[in-house]
């Protein structure tokens, strides 16, 4: 769902650099209120690349199979570096695989980056059932799965219907959105499905990880 | 991968020779420059300036299509969409489809506009080592943590994709396949990303022990570790070629707007 | 003359791991080549972390070079070859990576070129060095991670496992570079061949305490010591007129004249 160069109007890329740029500054002067802000940036660099690297892995949806976007995941474990980390995992997509693109990199970031970072927002929430708690990390993983996913798709949809120069009729419009929407409910579910289980993988074998 | 980028960096060009520096922000303006076109009437200077870019950086034209390829069908599928349901203005019925003039042009705006700038990309990143080009940005300003970040992903991607590839085989060899939607075999794939998360969670602890008995943190430079580039001296032939690219750039944005404004 | 590396009466536990290490005392006087052995969990890699300073003792002190061990500075004079060649070299390519520790140490542009050449050369890799690390073979990366340490010129270097996973040239070469190498060295290693060849004294630890101190040959040739610990005699230790190879006494001594 990555928008490719060439489509979207200049005046929304450039507003998208400017969000990415407002949501990087944002996330780093958290990162930057942290105590050991060094420690965590192998962490983080290294998560980054492994999350790139996870989001290759084949998910079969007969009779094709779909790989996951995980941004809701990268949200839930990586916390404030979840922002940058979207960002350099874009940026190394539209260099490495023409998937995405530059121009439209900082609407591709805040696309992603913004959902993500709720993502983490929801994750933290099941402080409030208590973090030990297996069906907490379940039921807030998936939330934040599903959110991540949903979020970014939304403001996909919305981007690309809105901006794209067409003379659509109202109609074709209306039932464009519904089409989408509908195919994109089962992705949004097992995106939430999954990001549940890695995180309960992680409560049980590393719950360090899982720590804000 | 990685390396694919990195295959004809080497090759002498006067792209090759061009300082990364000036050629990012050349570069990245004229990709936006192209970004603001929406006449028509524009793409053919467009695919001409790209023509020659690609051209002069010497790099072979395969290449590039290898590169166009997957995304190409992506910008495909969803341009081809809409000659059929865009416009009013009718100019062909195939069947009980009908090609709408408006829809069709809008596509071959689109079509054109996303092979310059993809061009101008791969002819950006293509030039010089990827690492180069991360130590230009990092010039240029780009915050620490984000150098330093996109540094250490870079080298660990590598390792990290190979580890998946074994990882998967492995599984594969105690007879796992993952055909259908089965709640265990999700549960195996996500067993799957999840070691692969705690093993580069903990590869990062030793890797952060090693960059501290080497002194990270401890630099009398009060930047980022990474941030060392051999500083080249900028010849006058690279501001050359920056204002060259620029007045490429000014020029279609200012035909854009004359065009727009004449009602174009 | 000051030892090298002075570890007195130190202990350390992790917070799930208790008594890691108990009650250490250990000299180690400058030029020494000094052979750690143990069985894996023994305390090796945790002994290594203290005196480099990437970890503080719970009790006891240790001083490098007379001078005081304090967690979290920046002690060049003290190197760490690790286990992994690849949790060492985290930079893009490999000039860049050997670089990365003088740079740190505030050097000029010059120096730190001349150091990274030196270095390079020293361990025979002068012409990988524009090459990103994932693209060098096992033995490579093990001499490029040495460089990088060499690069600091510190006076104690400490060896953790460094002929793991070695290819037997890479492993040759390393032993030849480590025997003509002129810092104070520390090795662990289950390599008790590597042991023999390059070290004068041997520490054997286990369960967290130094239970020998010794004369490699000595030590190591102590059948009852090695197997009580987990270990066992290195077979060049092993008296030749001895069946040993699966055949019957006389036909070996047969053999042997």
């Amino acid at each position: 769902m990555h928008i490719p160069d060439g489509i979207l109007p200049i005046t929304i890329s450039a507003a998208g650099y400017a969000t990415s740029g407002a949501a990087t500054w944002y996330s780093l002067r958290k990162i930057g209120q942290k105590e050991n802000a060094q420690a965590s940036v192998p962490k983080a660099s290294l998560l980054t690349a492994a999350f790139f690297v996870a989001s290759w892995i084949h998910i079969p949806v007969p009779p094709t199979s779909v790989h996951l976007v995980l941004n809701g995941l990268l949200g839930a474990v990586l916390g404030y570096y979840a922002f940058p980390a979207i960002l350099i995992g874009l940026f190394f997509q539209a260099v490495m695989f023409q998937h995405g693109g530059l121009t439209t990199l900082g609407v591709n970031a805040t696309m992603m980056g913004v959902p993500a970072l709720l993502a983490f927002f929801i994750f933290r929430l099941r402080r409030v059932v208590g973090k030990e708690s297996r069906w907490a990390v379940g039921l807030f993983g998936f939330l934040a799965g599903a959110a991540g996913l949903g979020i970014a798709a939304l403001i996909a949809w919305g981007l690309l219907i809105n901006t794209i120069p067409a003379h659509l009729d109202v109609e074709a419009e209306r039932a464009s959105i519904y089409a989408l929407t509908l195919a994109h409910m089962p992705l949004i579910v097992l995106e939430g499905i999954f990001t549940a289980l890695v995180a309960l993988f992680l409560h049980r074998v590393k719950p360090e990880i899982l720590e804000d | 991968m990685i390396d694919g980028l990195d295959k004809y960096a080497h090759l002498r060009s006067s792209l090759h020779r061009w300082d990364p520096r000036y050629k990012l922000v050349g570069l990245i303006t004229l990709m936006f420059a192209f970004s603001f076109v929406q006449d028509l009437r524009l793409l053919p200077a467009m695919l001409a300036v790209t023509s020659g870019l690609y051209a002069a950086s010497r790099m072979p034209l395969a290449f590039l299509l290898t590169r166009l390829r997957t995304p190409g069908v992506f910008v495909i599928v969803v341009a081809i969409l809409w000659p059929f349901i865009s416009g009013t203005t009718v100019i062909a019925r195939i069947g009980p489809l009908s090609l709408r003039q408006e829809g069709t042009l809008a596509m071959g705006l689109i079509v054109v506009k996303f092979i310059s700038i993809l061009t101008i990309s791969l002819v950006l990143f293509g030039t010089a080592p990827f690492l180069t080009t991360i130590k230009a940005l990092r010039a240029l300003g780009l915050p620490p943590i984000l150098g330093d970040m996109t540094l250490l992903a870079y080298r660990y991607l590598y390792e990290i994709g190979n580890d998946l590839k074994t990882m998967e085989r492995a599984m594969g060899l105690r007879g796992f396949r993952a055909q259908w939607l089965s709640s265990r075999a999700l549960g195996v794939l996500a067993s799957l990303a999840g070691t692969m998360l705690v093993r580069s969670y903990e590869q990062s602890e030793r890797v952060y022990k090693a960059m501290i008995l080497r002194g990270y943190g401890h630099s009398s430079h009060p930047r980022d570790q990474f941030h060392r580039m051999v500083c080249i001296r900028a010849h006058p032939r690279d501001w050359a070629g920056l204002v060259g690219v620029f007045l490429v750039a000014a020029g279609f944005v200012a035909m854009e707007i004359w065009l727009r404004g004449s009602g174009g | 003359m000051k030892p090298a590396l002075w570890i007195s009466q130190s202990t350390f536990s992790y917070p799930d791991h208790p008594n890691v290490l108990q009650s250490i005392d250990l000299q180690i006087m400058p030029g020494e080549r000094v052979g750690l052995i143990g069985p894996n969990g023994a305390g090796k890699t945790t002994l290594f972390l203290l005196a480099c300073g990437v970890l503080r003792s719970d009790t006891g002190e240790i001083l490098l070079f007379g001078e005081p061990v304090l967690p979290g500075d920046f002690h060049p004079e003290i190197g760490m070859v690790f286990q992994h060649p690849d949790d060492q070299l985290f930079c893009p390519s490999v000039w860049d990576d050997v670089a990365f520790g003088p740079q740190n140490l505030g050097l000029s542009k010059a120096e730190v070129a001349s150091r990274v050449e030196t270095a390079l050369s020293l361990v025979g890799t002068l012409e990988l060095a524009s090459r990103p690390p994932h693209h060098l073979s096992g033995g490579e990366k093990r001499m490029i991670s040495i460089a990088g340490v060499l690069a600091m010129q510190p006076r104690l270097i400490i060896y953790d496992e460094p002929s793991a996973n070695l290819d037997i040239r890479s492993r040759r070469r390393l032993i030849s570079f480590l025997q003509a190498s002129r810092e104070t060295i520390l090795i662990a290693s289950h390599d008790l061949e590597l042991v023999l060849e390059v070290c004068e004294r041997v520490v054997l630890l286990d369960e967290g305490r130094i239970v020998a101190d010794g004369d490699p040959r000595e030590t190591m040739g102590d059948v009852a010591l090695m197997e009580a610990h987990g270990l066992e005699r290195p077979h060049s230790l092993v008296y030749h007129a001895e069946p040993h190879h699966g055949c019957s006494g006389e036909a070996a001594a047969k053999r042997e004249i």
